[in-house]
C-alpha cells in the first residue's frame, strides 16, 4: 500500500453535482415559499377587510352589532349630483379611449393628447369618487325603518343590497349549531363504526370492501351529499329544511374521514395492551372500553374535529337541507315544541357568504359583509380546530405510553 | 433415565395440574403442533425450550385459549385438561379460565396508568371497587412480586415510569391479582438486562411455592436455572420431556443433545 | 445478589468439608491401628474409606450438576474444579488410610503387635499435621498457610526415606519377619502419599484464591 498524501479526505470538491444538488434544493425552497405566500395572502387579506366590519375604533373595539344583530337590507343614498357628473365622465372616457384606439400609428401627436385627455379625465373623476363617499347615506334596514322621512329622491340616487346590512348573530349561532351537533352524531356513528371494523369484523374480501367505500365516500362531491341529504332527510324523513337534517348531511360527509382516523388510532395502540387485559380475564368489550379506546381518543378526537372543521365550512350540503337565507328569529325563538328545535332551518355562515356573494361578488356595498362574516367564519373553525388540539394535548398528558 | 411423559410415570408423584393428550394445532392449513402429550405437575416450573418457530408460544397461548383472538387457528384433534376440565369444551367460560390461568408477555406491558391502577385493573373489571380491597390486594401482589418495597412510595405513579426490569415484574404482580393458579410466561426475560433477569428468576423460584408456572424461554441457561422439568420441541412436536436435570446432563434424545450443546442445524 | 441456587455451592463446599475431614480421620485411625497394635480402629477406618467413595461421587455429581445448569463463572468455576480434584485427591488419601489398615491388620494377625515402629509416628503427626492444615487454609482462605504445606512435605519426604533405610536394613539383618518388615515399608509410603495430597490440595487452594 501506497502512502498517501495527509490531505483531509472530506474536503469539498466543487462540481457539476454539487452545483446540481444546490438548484434543486433552491427549486424546493421556491415552491414552498410560493405556497407559504398564498397562504399568506389569503389569511391577511381576509384578516385586513374583515376585522373592518368586525372590530371599531371606539371601545369596546368590537362592533357588537355586527356579530350580534340579524342580517338586514342595506340602502344606500348616494348624492346624485355625483354620480349623474361621474357617469357623465364615465362616457367622455370610455369615447375618447374609442377615438385613440381608431387613430393610425403616425399619428403621434393627437395620440399623446388623448392621452392626456383621458388621464385628467380619470383625475377628475376620482375626486368626484371621494365626494360620492363622503356625501352617500347608508342604512340598515332598522334604521331605515326609523327615519322620519326618507332622503329626496331629487338629491339622492337609491340603490338597496339584500342582506348586507346588519349583522350575522344568527348566521353564527346557526353555524356553532351544526357544527357542535354534527360533530357529537358523526363522532358517535364515526367511533362506533371504527370499533367493529379493527376489532370486532373478520379480515376478509367483505371488509376490504366496506374500507374501500368508505374511502370513496370521502372523495364524493359536496353538492351531492347536499342532494343525497336533500333526498333522504328533507324528502324522504319529511324532516324539511332542518337543522337536524343538516346536522346528519354533514355528519354523513365527516364519517369517512373520522372513521378511518379513528381506524387509524386504535391500530396505533399497542396488541399488548388488549392482550395483557384479556388475559386478565376481561371480556372483549371490556378491554375495548378500559384499554383501547382511552389511549386512542386523543387521537380519535383531534381527527375527527378537524374533519367535521373542514366538513362544517362546505356551502353545499347545508344549502339543500339545513340553512335558510335569512331567518329573523333566533334557534329559540318561537318554539311551539320543544322538538322543534331540531326541525327548523338555520343561518349559517358559509351559505350567508355565499348568499351575499353571488349575485355581485365585488360590488362595493357587500363587501363589508362578505369579509365580515368570512373572518369570523375562520374565527370560528380555528376555534374549533385549537380546541380540538388543546384536548388532545390535555388527554395525550393523561395516557402516554 | 430421561423420563418421557407417559401416564406410566406418574406413579411417585402427585396428579397432574394440566394434562396434554394428542393435542394437534394449526393455523389455517399450516399445522404448528403435533400430537403432543404432556402432563403438568401442580408447583413445579416447567420450561419451553426449542428453536424460533417451533410452537412453544403458540402452545403456551394454548393453555389459555389467547389463540382463539387468531382467527385461523384451529385445534385439529385431541385436548388440554386443567384440573380435569377439557379448556376446549363448549361449556368452558374463556374468562374464567383467564382469570385461572394468568399470562405474562414477553414484552412487558403495563398499561399507561398508575402502577396502583395496573394491579386494580384485573379486579376493577370485574366490578371490585372497594378502596380497601384493593389497597389489600395491591399490596399483597406487589410484595408477591417482590416489588413492594421499590415501589411503595410512588404507587400514583405511571406504570411506564419504571425500569424495564421492574414492568416485567409489575406484569407478573398484575397478573397475581386475579389469583391464578397457574401462570404462563412467554419469554418474560427476553428484553431484560441480566441483573433484572435475576431478579425474575428469582420471583418464579419464589412464585413456584405457590403457583404453577410454565415459562417459555430462548435461554437454555435460564430453562435450567428456574425449571423443574423441561421440555424441548423442534418443528411444532415434543421431542423430549422430563426434568431438568436429565434433559440437561443426559438427553436421551440426539436432537435434544444437539439442540442443547448448542451442535443444531 | 446471593441467587437461590447458590446455596449449592455452600453445599459442596460442606461436603468437601466432611469429605476431608473423612479422610483425615480414616488416616488417623489407621495410623493408631498401626501405632497401638489396635484391630479396631483399622477397621473402623476401613469403614470410614467407603463413606469417602461415596461422598465423592456425590460431589462429582453435584460439580458436574451445577456446571451444567447454573453456568458457573470465575472463582465459582474454580471452587467446583477444585471440589472436583480435591475430592479426588482426599478419596486417594482414602484409599491409603484403607491400605493402611489393611497391612495393620496383616501385621497383627501375623504377629500379634506391631514390634519395629521405626519413625511412622513423627511422620504421621506431620502428614496429618499437613491434612489438617490444608482443611484449615481452605477453610479460613488462608495462603500463607498453605504455601506453608508445601515446606512440610519435604520433611515428610525425608523421614520416608529414613524409615526405607533402617526398614532394608533390618531385612537384611533378619529378626523379624520380611513380610512384616515390607509391608511397615508401604505404609511409610502410604503416609508419604497422604502428605503428598495434602499437598496437592494446598496447591489446589492457592488455586482457587489466587486463580493460578
Ligand atoms: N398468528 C399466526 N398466524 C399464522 N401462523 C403463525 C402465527 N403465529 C405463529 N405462527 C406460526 O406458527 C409457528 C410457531 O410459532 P411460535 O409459536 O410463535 O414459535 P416460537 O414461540 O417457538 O418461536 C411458526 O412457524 C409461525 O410462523
Ligand atoms: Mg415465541
Amino acid at each position: 500500500m501506497s502512502e498517501k498524501p495527509a490531505t483531509n479526505i472530506f474536503s469539498k470538491k466543487p462540481s457539476r453535482q454539487a452545483l446540481f444538488e444546490t438548484c434543486v434544493s433552491t427549486f424546493f425552497r421556491l415552491a414552498t415559499y410560493l405556497v407559504i405566500i398564498a397562504a399568506g395572502y389569503l389569511f391577511v387579506n381576509i384578516a385586513y377587510n374583515g376585522s373592518k366590519a368586525v372590530f371599531t375604533t371606539k371601545a369596546p373595539f368590537i362592533n357588537i352589532d355586527f356579530l350580534t344583530q340579524k342580517p338586514q337590507t342595506l340602502h344606500v343614498y348616494e348624492p346624485k349630483e355625483v354620480t349623474t357628473e361621474q357617469q357623465k365622465i364615465n362616457a367622455e372616457i370610455l369615447s375618447t379611449k374609442a377615438k385613440r384606439n381608431a387613430l393610425g400609428s403616425g399619428e403621434k401627436a393627437q395620440r399623446a393628447e388623448y392621452e392626456a385627455h383621458i388621464e385628467s379625465l380619470e383625475e377628475r373623476y376620482d375626486i368626484l369618487d371621494e365626494q360620492r363617499v363622503e356625501g352617500r347615506l347608508m342604512f340598515s334596514d332598522s334604521e331605515y325603518r326609523q327615519l322620519d322621512e326618507t332622503p329626496s329622491e331629487e338629491l339622492f340616487k337609491y340603490s338597496n343590497y339584500a342582506y348586507s346590512g346588519g349583522g350575522i348573530g344568527p348566521a353564527i349561532i346557526g353555524t356553532c349549531l351544526l357544527v357542535t351537533g354534527s360533530i357529537a352524531i358523526a363522532l358517535t356513528l364515526g367511533v362506533l363504526c371504527a370499533v367493529y371494523l379493527s376489532e370486532y369484523s373478520q379480515p376478509g374480501k367483505m371488509l376490504q370492501l366496506i374500507r374501500l367505500s368508505i374511502m370513496n365516500l370521502s372523495g364524493v362531491p359536496s353538492i351531492v351529499f347536499g342532494l343525497f341529504g336533500f333526498g333522504m332527510f328533507v324528502l324522504f324523513f319529511g324532516w324539511g329544511v332542518s337543522m337536524i337534517a343538516g346536522w346528519f348531511t354533514l355528519a354523513i360527509m365527516a364519517l369517512p374521514i373520522i372513521i378511518t382516523a379513528s381506524e387509524e388510532s386504535m391500530r396505533a395502540i399497542p396488541k399488548g395492551f388488549r392482550e395483557g387485559s384479556l388475559a386478565l380475564g376481561a371480556s372483549k368489550w371490556t378491554s375495548i372500553r378500559t384499554n383501547v379506546l382511552p389511549y386512542a381518543l386523543p387521537g380519535i378526537l383531534t381527527s375527527s374535529i378537524m374533519g367535521i372543521a373542514r366538513v362544517a365550512g362546505e356551502t353545499a350540503p347545508i344549502m339543500f337541507t339545513a340553512a335558510f337565507a335569512l331567518r329573523d328569529q333566533l334557534p329559540w325563538e318561537g318554539l311551539k315544541e320543544p322538538t322543534d328545535f331540531f326541525f327548523q332551518g338555520v343561518m349559517a355562515l358559509p351559505y350567508h357568504i355565499y348568499v351575499v356573494s353571488a349575485k355581485i361578488p365585488q360590488n362595493e356595498y357587500t363587501r363589508n359583509m362578505q369579509y365580515g362574516a368570512a373572518f369570523v367564519f375562520l374565527f370560528i373553525v380555528g376555534f374549533f380546530a385549537l380546541s380540538s388540539i388543546i384536548l388532545r394535548v390535555k388527554i395525550r398528558k393523561k395516557y402516554k405510553w | 433415565m430421561a423420563q418421557t411423559s407417559t401416564p406410566s410415570d406418574m406413579t411417585d408423584e402427585n396428579k397432574p395440574i394440566i394434562e396434554i393428550r394428542n393435542f394437534d394445532f394449526a393455523y389455517g392449513d399450516a399445522q404448528a403442533l403435533f400430537d403432543i402429550n404432556m402432563d403438568i405437575r401442580e408447583k413445579e416450573v416447567t420450561s419451553f425450550i426449542g428453536p424460533s418457530g417451533c410452537g412453544k408460544s403458540t402452545f403456551l397461548r394454548c393453555f389459555n385459549r389467547m389463540n382463539d383472538l387468531i382467527d385461523i387457528a384451529n385445534i385439529k384433534g385431541g385436548e388440554i385438561k386443567i384440573s380435569d376440565i377439557n379448556i376446549y369444551d363448549k361449556e368452558v367460560d374463556v374468562i374464567e379460565l383467564r382469570k385461572h390461568v394468568g399470562m405474562v408477555f414477553q414484552k412487558s406491558n403495563p398499561f399507561p396508568k398508575s402502577i396502583y391502577d395496573n394491579i386494580a385493573y384485573g379486579l376493577r373489571i370485574q366490578g371490585i371497587k372497594q378502596k380497601s380491597v384493593l389497597d389489600g390486594v395491591v399490596e399483597e401482589c406487589l410484595r408477591g412480586a417482590a416489588l413492594w418495597d421499590e415501589v411503595k412510595d410512588r404507587l400514583n405513579e405511571s406504570a411506564l415510569g419504571m425500569s424495564g426490569g421492574q414492568q416485567q415484574r409489575l406484569c407478573i404482580a398484575r397478573a397475581l391479582a386475579v389469583k391464578p393458579k397457574i401462570l404462563l410466561m412467554d419469554e418474560p426475560c427476553s428484553a431484560l438486562d441480566p441483573i433484572a433477569t435475576a431478579k425474575v428468576e428469582e420471583l418464579i423460584h419464589q412464585l413456584k411455592k405457590q403457583y404453577t408456572i410454565i415459562i417459555v424461554t430462548h435461554s437454555m441457561q435460564q430453562a435450567a436455572r428456574v425449571s423443574d422439568k423441561t421440555a424441548f420441541f423442534y418443528l411444532g412436536k415434543l421431542i423430549e420431556f422430563g426434568k431438568t436435570d436429565d434433559i440437561f446432563m443426559n438427553p436421551t434424545d440426539p436432537q435434544t443433545e444437539a439442540y442443547i450443546s448448542g451442535r443444531f442445524g | 445478589m446471593n441467587r437461590y441456587f447458590h446455596h449449592e455451592l455452600h453445599d459442596l463446599r460442606s461436603m468437601l468439608i466432611l469429605i476431608a475431614e473423612k479422610a483425615n480421620e480414616a488416616g488417623r485411625l489407621a495410623v493408631e491401628g498401626f501405632l497401638s497394635s489396635d484391630l479396631e480402629k483399622t477397621q473402623h477406618a476401613v469403614k470410614l474409606d467407603d463413606e469417602i467413595d461415596a461422598l465423592e461421587i456425590a460431589i462429582d455429581r453435584a460439580s458436574v450438576r451445577y456446571i451444567t445448569l447454573r453456568s458457573p463463572v470465575s472463582s465459582d468455576v474454580r471452587l467446583i474444579f477444585v471440589a472436583i480434584k480435591a475430592s479426588h485427591d482426599l478419596e486417594r488419601a482414602g484409599d491409603e488410610a484403607h491400605s493402611i489398615a489393611k497391612r495393620t491388620r496383616n501385621i497383627l494377625t501375623r504377629d500379634g503387635s506391631v514390634q519395629n515402629k521405626v519413625e511412622i509416628e513423627a511422620m504421621s503427626k506431620l502428614a496429618f499435621g499437613m491434612m489438617k492444615d490444608a482443611i484449615n487454609c481452605f477453610l479460613e482462605e488462608d495462603l500463607d498457610l498453605a504455601e506453608s504445606i508445601i515446606e512440610q512435605d519435604k520433611e515428610v519426604d525425608r523421614l520416608n526415606k529414613e524409615n526405607f533405610k533402617n526398614l532394608s536394613m533390618a531385612l537384611r539383618d533378619g529378626g523379624i519377619d520380611p513380610a512384616t518388615q515390607i509391608e511397615t515399608i508401604l505404609i511409610s509410603k502410604s503416609i508419604e502419599r497422604i502428605a503428598d495430597h495434602a499437598k496437592n490440595l494446598a496447591e489446589e487452594v492457592i488455586y482457587l484464591l489466587t486463580g493460578e
